[in-house]
């Protein structure tokens, strides 16, 4: 690592490029091959799965994904975590404009005071509250429902912090020659800052959708009955109960990881923006 | 324009902020003080429950002085720090991808040449296919067809594509691929073992082949590697003080580096633990002793803690690596013994010596294109380009180059990098934990986090749980606050 050499050499000659582009796909191929096996593996036969090689000798055994469907609720799981998920964006997202608008840029007194208070609790590790709030959610009689869930996941320091940063970027002319024209401040929120902050508001949407369609702890500690489990509690279950069947096991690996790549794919740019946004200004 | 008065824009202010406000006391500051307070308390589930409810006994400072003699939350304190020996491997890893990523998005490769690799690469991979058919070979041609795509895309796109596979890992990991790299582990049908008892069976029968050569050339190539890696840590530690670009405290940190490998072989050796402590302990203070009591007369100033972060970043690097080497000497010689036998691949996540190491590097392969890497890549075109033309026009060689332009520049990012992967560290290693090991065997992939959830959750002592998760929380202060001592100020050279 210490010989690679940094950023642009123009003199270099065009037959080197395409041999780092050679190293480069080696390498990104390794990266890919545990998700190579995992896929073929889901199409191999019981028999087949502890066999050496990686394709499936005996034709690809497509049944292995309606067979998933039988063996576990594999839907309800993805629906309940889409729902979950869902719902935390949309109120969290929400909530932390609000809060990042009044930070940004209201004025009262107290605000950085309280805002500070927002920051110092970002650095604490969620382990801390973990327990306490499940006491909470037992009182509260929320354990094993939704609510119990979306709740507490729908307020974030993180959230407000990413978009106040955001929302600091925005001209102040805009907001000032809206009220000269008579606008309140919700409708300057709503009106300008809002679509103005639109990208990062898709950020933030896509780091708590993710996060908590990926969550594991809470769910795990929250949820009995199996019709509400979410998709990363459910595989655990269907991994501790029919551990041997890895073909099936792979058919849902793949199930569950297949549409997060699309949606990276997809979504990468805005992401990569986002990681940079929260780091560089952290 | 209407001018509003003090009072009323107050409330518009907490009008604004009461959703997230409300949401902020609800499940976090009441959920911190009933957990402050149920560190100093006996809460247990088995009597204060849905049947029972015995009154809350204080018990003071119990819970944290039971801590202390508990061997069980050291057990597992040393193994959330031993997981994170990945760290500075996983750093360099990210670097290293993302300067390939950066020089490939700096230079334009011509697609002409770029298709001709494709279709020489598709043709290669479907003879193969004809030659050997698709039950045998049919994954030789899948990668072929898969690497010629890549490639393609790759030049077509400038590289973009790299960075998007590079980062996959990181992006789905969780349970799922933690229930896939379980069954990657799988001691006799895992396709990791299966790929590596055939290997390991050529070596075993290599080495009895020629056993002098592993036997005895094992050892001193570890040993003359181990002793040139300290030789050159120790030259640049003195060239970094003659420089003052390092203060004593990093001078300490650098010298304690070696030692304390040193320590482990010689206790390995058969030194008693303390004797080979001290004679470790005694070995690094003669080195910094050694250097910094070597005059700086033209050198300007510097505070003690000067550089301090970067020596414990290649402390951290040198541990590892040093560890290695060592190992090498240690189980040379008792090579030819075991080959006897024939190695066998280690049944991974169910052996307690490779559990861990299983986990890093699972840990490694999800961590590599991670944010890290993004962040690198931002760092890397955030450098000034004048500094690589004033090097060029120097004659700087690309190591030069590397080293004293890009890795300094890059300093401020690498820092943040490490103090965020030791404080995800400290909390880390529940999921991997629950879905592959259920924190054995043997309880050696036990993280703090997981001693959380299993005192919190299933044992149901909450008042000791909680006050685990407070040393936790102390722990990640102390880190935050180093960060943004030193964090800020390195931003800043």
């Amino acid at each position: 690592m210490g010989t690679a050499t940094p950023t642009t050499e123009p003199s270099a000659p065009r037959s080197r490029g395409l041999g780092l582009h050679g190293l480069i796909t080696l390498l990104s191929l390794g990266m890919m091959a545990p998700f190579a096996w995992m896929a073929l593996a889901s199409l191999k036969s019981l028999a087949e799965v502890g066999d050496p090689g990686w394709m499936p000798a005996a034709g690809f055994h497509w049944g292995n994904y309606a067979e998933v469907f039988r063996v576990i609720p594999f839907l309800r799981f993805v629906a309940n975590s889409l729902v979950i998920a869902g719902w935390v964006t949309l109120l969290q997202v929400f909530t932390s404009a609000l809060a990042a608008f009044s930070f940004a840029r209201l004025d009262w007194p107290g605000r950085d005071r309280v805002f500070f208070l927002y920051l110092g609790t970002m650095m604490l590790p969620g382990l801390v509250m973990l327990i306490a709030n499940y006491q909470i959610m037992v009182r509260l009689g929320l354990v094993d429902t939704y609510l119990g869930l979306v709740l507490p996941a729908s307020f974030s320091a993180f959230g407000t912090f990413l978009l106040r940063q955001f929302m600091l970027g925005i001209p102040r002319a805009l907001d000032e020659a809206a009220e000269i024209d008579g606008a309140s401040k919700w409708r300057i929120f709503w009106d300008v800052i809002l679509p103005l902050s639109r990208p990062g508001l898709v950020t933030l949407a896509i780091f708590t959708f993710m996060g908590n369609y990926q969550s594991f702890f809470w769910p795990l500690v929250m949820m009995k009955t199996v019709d509400k489990y979410t998709l990363p509690v459910g595989l655990l279950f269907f991994d501790t109960d029919h551990g041997q069947a890895t073909h099936l096991l792979m058919a849902a690996v793949t199930m569950s990881v297949a549409p997060l790549i699309v949606l990276f794919v997809l979504l990468q740019r805005q992401l990569i923006r986002g990681i940079q946004l929260g780091a560089v200004k952290g | 324009m209407k001018v509003q008065s003090a009072r009323r824009r107050c409330l518009v202010g907490v009008a604004f902020l009461l959703p997230n406000i409300a949401g902020f006391c609800a499940f976090t500051l009441i959920p911190l003080a009933l957990s402050f307070m149920m560190a100093f308390t006996d809460w247990d589930f088995l009597r204060r429950n849905v049947f029972r409810h015995d009154p809350l006994q204080w018990v003071g400072l119990g819970n944290f002085t039971r801590l202390l003699v508990d061997t069980q939350f050291w057990r597992d304190l040393g193994n959330t720090c031993f997981l994170m020996i990945g760290l500075p491997f996983a750093i360099a890893g990210s670097l290293g991808a993302a300067l390939l990523l950066n020089r490939i998005g700096g230079r334009r490769c011509r697609t002409g040449p770029a298709l001709a690799a494709a279709t020489l690469v598709l043709a290669a991979s479907g003879l193969v296919l004809l030659r050997g058919g698709m039950p045998e070979t049919g994954v030789w041609f899948l990668f072929g067809v898969l690497a010629a795509t890549v490639l393609l895309a790759g030049v077509l796109t400038r590289g973009s594509v790299y960075r998007t596979l590079f980062y996959l890992p990181h992006f789905t990991a969780g349970v799922a691929t933690y229930v896939l790299w379980k069954k990657l582990y799988h001691p006799t049908s895992g396709p990791i073992n299966l790929a590596l008892n055939p290997l390991l069976d050529q070596v075993s029968s290599a080495v009895r082949f020629m056993p002098g050569l592993f036997s005895i050339g094992l050892p001193l190539a570890g040993a003359a590697g181990a002793l040139t890696l300290v030789a050159w840590h120790l030259l640049r530690l003195r060239r970094r003080w003659d420089d003052s670009e390092a203060g004593i405290s990093a001078i300490v940190t650098g010298s304690l580096g070696p030692a304390i490998p040193l320590g482990f072989l010689l206790a390995r050796l058969g030194l008693p633990g303390a004797a080979s402590a001290a004679v470790a302990l005694a070995a690094a203070a003669l080195a910094a002793a050694l250097i910094s009591r070597r005059p700086r007369p033209w050198g300007p100033k510097c505070a003690a803690d000067a550089g301090l972060g970067l020596e414990v970043a290649l402390a951290l690097a040198l541990i590892p690596l040093l560890a290695i080497l060592l190992a090498c000497v240690v189980i040379g010689p008792s090579l030819p013994a075991r080959a006897q036998a024939g190695f066998e691949a280690p049944d991974w996540l169910g052996d307690y010596g490779s559990a861990k190491p299983a986990l890093m590097i699972m840990a490694m392969w999800a961590a590599i294109g991670s944010n890290n890497m993004i962040l690198y890549l931002a760092g890397l075109s955030n450098i000034p380009q004048e500094l690589y033309e004033a090097a060029d026009m120097d004659g700087a060689s690309p190591r030069q180059r590397f080293w004293n332009i890009t890795w300094p520049q890059l300093a401020p990012v690498t820092f943040f990098i490490a103090v965020m992967g030791v404080i995800e560290g400290l909390q880390g290693g529940f999921e991997m934990a629950r879905t592959m090991t259920a924190g054995g065997p043997a309880g050696s992939t036990t993280t703090l986090s997981y001693f959380v959830y299993t005192e919190g959750f299933e044992t149901g002592r909450l008042g000791y749980a909680a006050a685990v998760a407070w040393v936790l929380f102390a722990l990640v202060f102390v880190l935050s606050l180093l960060n943004f001592r030193y964090g800020n100020r390195n931003a800043n050279d």
